[in-house]
């Protein structure tokens, strides 16, 4: 079957060091696909790469069947979106912050926002908060709002749950697994604890070295040679 | 030989280099508090003296020669054309890594300096004579190139401190304009502030260089601070046209056409 999304053959260098080589991959659409793989492995550099922060040098990555060289980056961007590993907050209140994407595009419609804020378990009460003195897991929770209030296709976490309290963690992961299967929207998570990828996953790839050794189906996910 | 344009000096130039030689006892106080307190500006002062004394003299002789010319305004575009070159190219040292900054910043200080020159002219402030065109152009280029190093220096540190957040704004959809807006907002308004502090000390704290000058010509007081406002606001005039060019010219650089960062910005030191 051939992928919503798919890598094919992608090599990334950065000064002059192999950062990725031999990517393939197809991720289906409305899949949950977890990486894993030791800092360093490429992870974030993959991820920047299919949402074209940076450009890779060989290979080719197509969104349903169309090079992403021939979408408009802005409009690529909204489509894969990718939730950083950092959760950097711009200037002004949660509610801004959740707000900004949308409001490059289109009117604001407030209750998408309440909506996205509520997904990821924050009430009214953080409307007219200053982001910036947000606590580290509170602020990537709005950060993965943010994403959220763009209605993504494919949706790409770094590290989404980092800095969150078990509780939350649990939560976010439920209604990131439960948004995937109503709104069939494809996620790329990328984590370092094999367990959350097991538990929030349909397959889970191994990066090391700039590579991805292994692509397999969570139920038959093996430690060995993982890390 | 008289005093020229400062007609209110009582002594002619070459009587004047007495004067410059019993002044000269100053570089000798800091040539002997230097050494004797171990400053080490010693050397560096009298060699900065003697380049930037010699610097005045040649354009001193310049000028003497083309305030008599007949044909001062054909003579006086290489006096301009220089003064933008090496101003575009001094505030383009401020940015290291940016390939041929020159390419921005001479632009942006010669429309920004222009501009304010044209104003300046249609109002008749500046009278159409060399005695009044080369001083006030040089104030306006000079000025103009502190705010253009300012500005894309703040605009390159905040760029580079901010590069997470910028990319977040990539990734939520804006372009490179809208990511960088905020940015290019601080580094003009950080350029501006110490003129703009100047101009609210102004004859409080200080008698400003052209009010002063004006003063010692023997000006009516009133008409030398008529004239230093002028002066003022054409510094701050050129300066934000500038300022506003020189961001935006920063971000076509700063950003290439696929709405990513380009290369050299991930190399500035922090």
């Amino acid at each position: 079957m051939t992928g919503f999304l798919e890598i094919q053959d992608v090599k990334k260098t950065l000064d002059e060091k192999i950062i990725l080589k031999n990517i393939n991959l197809d991720v289906k659409k409305g899949e949950i696909i977890a990486m894993v793989g030791p800092s360093g492995s490429g992870k974030s550099t993959l991820l920047r790469c299919l949402n074209r922060l940076t450009e890779i040098d060989q290979g080719q990555i197509r969104l349903d069947g169309e090079d992403i060289n021939k979408i408009s980056p802005i409009i690529l961007r909204r489509t894969i979106n990718l939730v950083h590993q950092e959760s950097v907050m711009l200037t002004g209140t949660v509610y801004d912050n959740v707000a900004y994407g949308p409001s490059l595009f289109e009117i604001i419609n407030k209750n998408h926002i309440i909506k996205c804020l509520e997904d990821v378990g924050l009430n009214l009460n953080y409307f007219e908060k200053d982001a910036s003195k947000l606590s580290g897991g509170e602020k990537k929770r709005v950060a993965l709002a943010r994403s959220l209030a763009l209605k993504p296709e494919i949706l790409m976490l770094d590290e989404p749950t980092s800095g969150i309290d078990p509780k939350n963690i649990e939560m976010v992961e439920k209604n990131i697994v439960n948004f995937s299967k109503e709104r069939k929207l494809t996620v790329i998570w990328v984590t370092h604890y094999v367990e959350q990828a097991k538990r929030v996953s349909s397959r889970i790839a191994n990066l090391k070295d700039g590579e991805i050794k292994k692509v397999m189906k969570t139920s038959e996910f093996q430690w060995e040679g993982v890390y | 030989m008289g005093g020229g344009i400062l007609s209110g000096i009582p002594y002619t130039w070459d009587e004047g280099l007495v004067v410059l030689l019993s002044v000269s006892v100053l570089l000798l106080l800091v040539i002997i508090i230097s050494v004797i307190k171990k400053i080490g500006v010693g050397k560096e002062f009298t060699i900065a003296i003697a380049k930037g004394g010699a610097q005045l003299f040649v354009i001193a002789l310049f000028l003497t020669f083309l305030f008599d010319f007949e044909l001062w305004y054909l003579l006086i575009w290489l006096l301009i054309g220089t003064m933008i070159l090496v101003s575009g190219y001094t505030s383009a040292k401020r940015a290291t890594n940016m390939p041929r900054a020159y390419q921005i910043t001479t632009p942006a200080i010669l429309i920004g300096s222009t501009l304010v020159l044209v104003v300046l002219a249609v109002s008749r402030a500046m009278p159409m004579q060399p005695q009044f065109i080369v001083p006030l152009a040089g104030m306006v280029f000079g000025n103009s190139m502190a705010i253009c190093s300012i500005s894309l220096e703040r605009l390159l540190r905040e760029i580079r401190v901010n590069i997470t957040a910028i990319e977040t704004s990539l990734s939520l959809g804006a372009t490179g304009k809208q990511a960088m807006e905020e940015y290019g907002r601080f580094s003009i308004k950080a350029s501006l502030i110490p003129t703009i502090d100047r101009l609210k000390t102004l004859g409080i704290i200080f008698i400003p260089g052209a009010m002063a000058g004006l003063l010692i010509a023997g000006t009516d007081p009133r008409l030398a601070a008529e004239y230093q406002i002028i002066v003022f606001l054409m510094i701050v005039g050129g300066g934000i046209v500038t300022a506003l060019l020189v961001t935006y010219l920063s971000r076509k650089r700063i950003f290439n056409d696929a709405e990513q960062l380009s290369e050299w910005v991930y190399q500035i030191k922090k």
